[in-house]
């Protein structure tokens, strides 16, 4: 069996990956049901008829996939929580769930600050102080180059940013005169 | 005398002159930030220049795009994350280079071929604008499906491992790029009845995600493992090692000139056929395409740059739009009072010869402030991963909420960067989504077009074909391309390389 | 924590020293733009702007939120306090969303500030098509069923009203090739890939006056001045009449429930802006009709423009829902 099977596929499953095809395999016949149901096989030009093809070549392929996968030796020696998902990974994914729940409550700069600090920490396992200086700086150069220079209008949360900025441009104008 | 005239307006001017150096410079950065477009700028501008004479105003729009399209390659090539669209396939071998420590090497070959194919660009919207944007208008929509097609056939070039997991990727692609109201229709697709999907999903929050995100996740198995130290000798390409991609940058220059002056596919889609045009003509690369292959820089950044000079064709002699941004540039030339259109050139021919002679300007500027500072930024991925991690995420965040001000974009990113983790450690390419993500609509929109303007009817769209020359072309090439690309040619044809 | 109470101080700080900030606009005031850079919306939003905020004396970050037909930035508006800090440059279509299904918002939810320019439709064709008048066509589309190929951007936008107002005088058997805008379908035209494009005269002007496109007839009841000789469709086919003047339009908007100090300084800021030279030169280059109103006025035009096209698109079956539902009144 094994060496009747192209490069690449003697190497053993790994784990979590006849999950994830699976899924692969049920998203996508999820997906040509859905497709389906845009315009159904209304004519050639409908607006289902290109969705139709892509999700059924993607049915295909995930089912090819999935045979593939089954086919392949379950013995490994990786482990799912230190090679798939270990614990850097999580709590990464969990900091950006985070970040973007409270960018509109809070706002950018506090949200920005936290999130850096906090990842920093856990990460380059520097002093408080340290990550929280270096923080700051990033926040403060990515806050100068989107919202000042091209006024990307960020969420200001409980920062009254916009009323902070005008004060600052009426001091200049207020000068200027 | 005329022509030399306004040629040199902008060089005799120092402010102007000054003007097209800074946006350049600008350009610069703007290009390499995810989440900052050459769209967003310009759009900008025309408010901030709306005071202005019409030449300073469009001398800093023409040296911020230049710019631009050159900088999304330094994100592509350092952190795997493309400041543009039209970076995107620089990364496929521009981030394993930084891997391997030759970041510099890469900017600097880049530099030095964006600088060429900008430059072929530019001269042929000097010499064949007339000729180029009738031939670019005679597009039919049965051609801009066949130039999709063209590229989707690109996925047999970046599947590496698996064709079926590849294809799989760029029909995922393609199905991304439906969901939404269908903007020819008003039919939801993929929108699974919530209003959040009706305007589709950000194009850029898929890209920072899949290939910003998804890196970013694989770097924290390895995150206190010491940064590949990068070489910095040898930034500066020597001419012998230019010279000999001088070949493969003509031919994906004027693959990328015409596809920039085509209405409606620009920088990206001209990077990516001339990507995989690299693919098929470079028999014996020294390093094999997706680990690092100079041609793989080579063909997609002459190709964008090129698209640039491009894009001004129709715009400059239609006043039909070659891309996004020469849209933005139509409304400001408006704006500032001039009516662009077919009698642009006959009423205004100065403001032509400008524009080519401020184009010309900023290419030389990119080359300038593109090999000075190399050294700087390729610092920046020497950065202890522990810091840098979260300053690119964090990058990656705002990038994508910046697109549309939307936090929706920001899940968007986040969900389908920890997809493409998943894909990427079962083996999937990544590299095809983006691709089918793409050239979705192209795909999908100039179907309908063109099997509805044939009555529904697949022979009447054959026959269509077949009797128009250009079409046939394409048709032909699709044939070939995609019969050299079949499974068992390509078996045979990776075994043999492998 | 520290952070947010020195910023708190430095506030209170400046509030305390400049009074002047209370009054309105104390801060950046947001434009939402419904429609992508670079298009009429855009460019006539970008265009007033500048003039409008002289007279304000305030600045206003514009940006661009496409997506859903226009809904998309519609509704950020709309989600957004109602104090004049987040305003709407919007187009016609808002007015259709409730009867096609589109959103159930409308302007109905808003105030209009100004209402800037209306388009005018014209219908050209390109230069090889075998008809110069619009009797020609008609007379050619009858003799030769589905060969002749119409540009359409989706139902409810220009080109589906004065198809719908064609059909429902002088029923047509033509192919519907659908674009995303009458840019890129103009451009086709340009490319002979469709025949006929009903279009937005300021899309089409330069490339009549260039030659690349031919006209057919204009849609208004009087000549445009920027195309004297184009013949206008009452001219050849009285029976439209009834229902013309009709275009696109283009305005400025603000939440229901802002105050009407607010509203007044904004209605009479953008009122100034669309007086000055440079931008009524635009608005007729480009070949719109300045309109500029107001207040009850401008109310009345929106009332009449949806009760008229609602109707309209309605009985051509492009609808999801009867106006009827949404009590917009038969005209």
């Amino acid at each position: 069996m094994q060496t009747k099977q192209p490069k690449g596929l003697g190497q053993p499953r790994r784990p979590g990956e006849l999950v994830f095809n699976l899924l692969m395999v049920l998203g996508s016949l999820y997906l040509l049901w859905s497709a389906y149901g845009i315009s159904g096989f209304e004519a050639l030009s409908a607006p289902g008829a290109v969705p139709m093809v892509t999700t059924a070549v993607m049915l295909l392929c995930t089912g090819l996939i999935f045979l593939e996968t089954l086919r392949k030796s379950k013995i490994t020696a990786e482990k799912l929580e230190r090679d798939i998902l270990p614990m850097p990974v999580i709590v990464t994914i969990l900091a950006i769930t985070g970040y973007a729940l409270a960018l509109k409550p809070l706002g950018f700069l506090p949200t920005s600050f936290l999130f850096l600090t906090g990842l920093i920490r856990y990460l380059a396992k520097y002093s408080l102080a340290r990550s929280a200086l270096l923080a700051l700086l990033m926040v403060a150069g990515i806050y100068l180059l989107f919202r000042i220079v091209f006024t990307v209008l960020m969420p200001p949360g409980i920062v009254p940013e916009a009323e902070v900025i005008a004060w600052v441009k009426s001091l200049f104008v207020a000068r200027g005169n | 005398m005329d022509v030399i005239n306004a040629l040199l307006i902008p060089i005799l001017d120092l402010k102007l002159l000054g003007l097209i150096g800074l946006g350049t410079f600008a350009g610069i950065y703007v290009g390499a930030i995810p989440g900052l477009s050459v769209t967003m700028a310009v759009s900008i501008l025309i408010s901030f220049t709306f005071s202005w004479a019409v030449y300073p105003a469009i001398a800093l729009m023409i040296g911020i795009y230049m710019g631009g399209v050159y900088g999304g390659s330094r994100t592509a090539i350092l952190l795997n994350i493309p400041g543009a669209p039209s970076a995107i396939a620089t990364a496929m071998d521009g981030f394993p280079m930084a891997k391997k420590g030759l970041a510099g090497e890469a900017i600097g070959i880049v530099t030095v071929v964006s600088f060429l194919g900008g430059f072929i660009g530019i001269l042929a919207l000097a010499i064949f604008a007339p000729l180029l944007a009738d031939f670019a208008i005679s597009f039919q929509p049965r051609d801009y499906m066949m130039l999709a097609v063209l590229g989707i056939l690109l996925v047999g070039s970046l599947s590496e491992g698996s064709l079926v997991k590849g294809i799989f990727a760029g029909a995922l692609g393609i199905a991304i790029g439906a969901v939404g109201m269908d903007p020819l229709t008003y039919t939801e697709r993929f929108t699974f009845g919530t209003s959040g999907l009706r305007s589709g999903v950000s194009f850029v929050a898929v890209m920072i995600g899949m290939f910003g995100i998804s890196e970013g996740l694989m770097q924290l198995h390895t995150v206190n493992t010491a940064a590949v130290k990068q070489k910095i000798s040898s930034i500066i390409p020597s001419w012998s090692q230019v010279r000999k991609h001088i070949p493969l940058g003509m031919q994906t220059s004027s693959i990328g000139t015409v596809i920039g002056a085509l209405p409606g596919t620009g920088g990206d889609i001209a990077a990516l056929i001339a990507y995989d045009h690299a693919t098929r003509v470079t028999k014996n690369p020294e390093v094999p395409f997706g680990q690092g292959a100079i041609e793989g820089l080579v063909a997609p950044e002459t190709a964008n740059n090129a698209a640039v000079g491009g894009a001004f064709i129709p715009m400059l002699t239609l006043g039909i739009p070659g891309d996004a941004v020469t849209a933005i540039m139509i409304g400001a030339l408006f704006i500032h009072g001039l009516n662009p259109g077919p009698m642009l050139m006959v009423d205004q021919p100065n403001m032509f010869w400008f524009i080519v002679s401020a184009l010309a300007l900023a290419n030389c500027f990119m080359l300038i402030f593109g090999l000075t500072g190399i050294r700087v930024f390729v610092k920046i991925v020497e950065l202890p991963r522990a810091v840098l991690l979260p300053a690119i995420l964090l990058l990656s965040i705002v990038g994508a909420y910046a697109v549309n001000n939307s936090v929706n974009d920001v899940y968007w990113m986040l969900g389908f960067g920890v997809f493409g983790y998943f894909m990427k450690l079962y083996g999937y390419p990544l590299g095809p989504v983006i691709l089918g993500v793409i050239l979705s609509r192209l795909l999908d929109d100039n179907w309908r077009r063109a099997i509805i303007s044939d009555q529904e009817s697949l022979w009447m769209l054959l026959k269509g074909t077949l009797a128009s020359p250009l079409s046939l072309v394409l048709f032909v090439s699709v044939i070939l391309i995609f019969v050299s690309k079949t499974p068992l040619w390509g078996m045979i044809f990776r075994k043999r390389t492998a | 924590m520290l952070m947010k109470s020195v910023i708190g101080a430095l506030v209170a700080l400046g509030l305390g020293v400049v009074p002047a900030l209370a009054e309105y606009p104390a801060k950046e005031i947001k434009g939402i733009i419904q429609w992508g850079a670079g298009g009429s919306t855009d460019t006539v939003a970008r265009a007033i702007t500048p003039h409008a905020q002289a007279v304000l004396g305030g600045t206003i970050v514009m940006q661009n939120v496409t997506g859903g037909v226009g809904a998309i930035g519609l509704n950020q508006v709309a989600n957004d306090a109602a104090d004049g800090y987040s305003i709407l440059f919007g187009a016609e279509n808002p007015l259709l969303y409730k009867v096609m299904g589109l959103g159930d918002k409308d302007y109905s939810d808003f105030v209009p500030v100004n209402i800037i320019a209306r388009g005018v439709p014209i219908l050209v064709a390109n230069v090889d098509a075998p008809f110069n008048t619009f009797p020609e066509m008609v007379a050619y589309i009858n003799a030769n069923p589905k060969a002749v190929k119409f540009g359409s951007t989706g139902p409810g936008g220009l080109p589906s009203v004065v198809t719908a107002m064609i059909n429902s005088k002088t029923p047509l058997d033509v192919t519907f090739v659908p674009y995303d805008g009458d840019g890129p379908a103009l451009t086709a035209l340009q490319g002979k890939a469709i025949d006929v494009m009903p279009a937005v005269l300021g899309a089409a002007i330069e490339g009549i006056r260039g030659g690349t496109m031919k006209p057919l007839a204009m849609f208004d009841i009087e000549p445009s001045p920027q195309l004297p000789d184009v013949p206008t469709i009452v001219s050849t086919n009285p029976e439209f009449a009834e229902m013309l003047p009709w275009g696109p339009f283009f305005g400025v908007f603000v939440k229901n429930g802002t105050p009407d100090d607010v509203v007044a300084k904004l209605t009479a800021a953008y009122a100034e802006a669309a007086t000055h030279p440079d931008f009524v030169a635009l608005i007729d280059g480009r070949g719109f009709k300045m309109l500029s109103l107001a207040g009850a006025e401008a109310e009345e035009f929106l009332t009449g423009w949806q009760s008229t096209t609602s109707w309209l698109i309605h009985e051509a079956g492009m609808t999801k829902a009867s106006p009827e539902d949404f009590g917009i009144v038969k005209p």
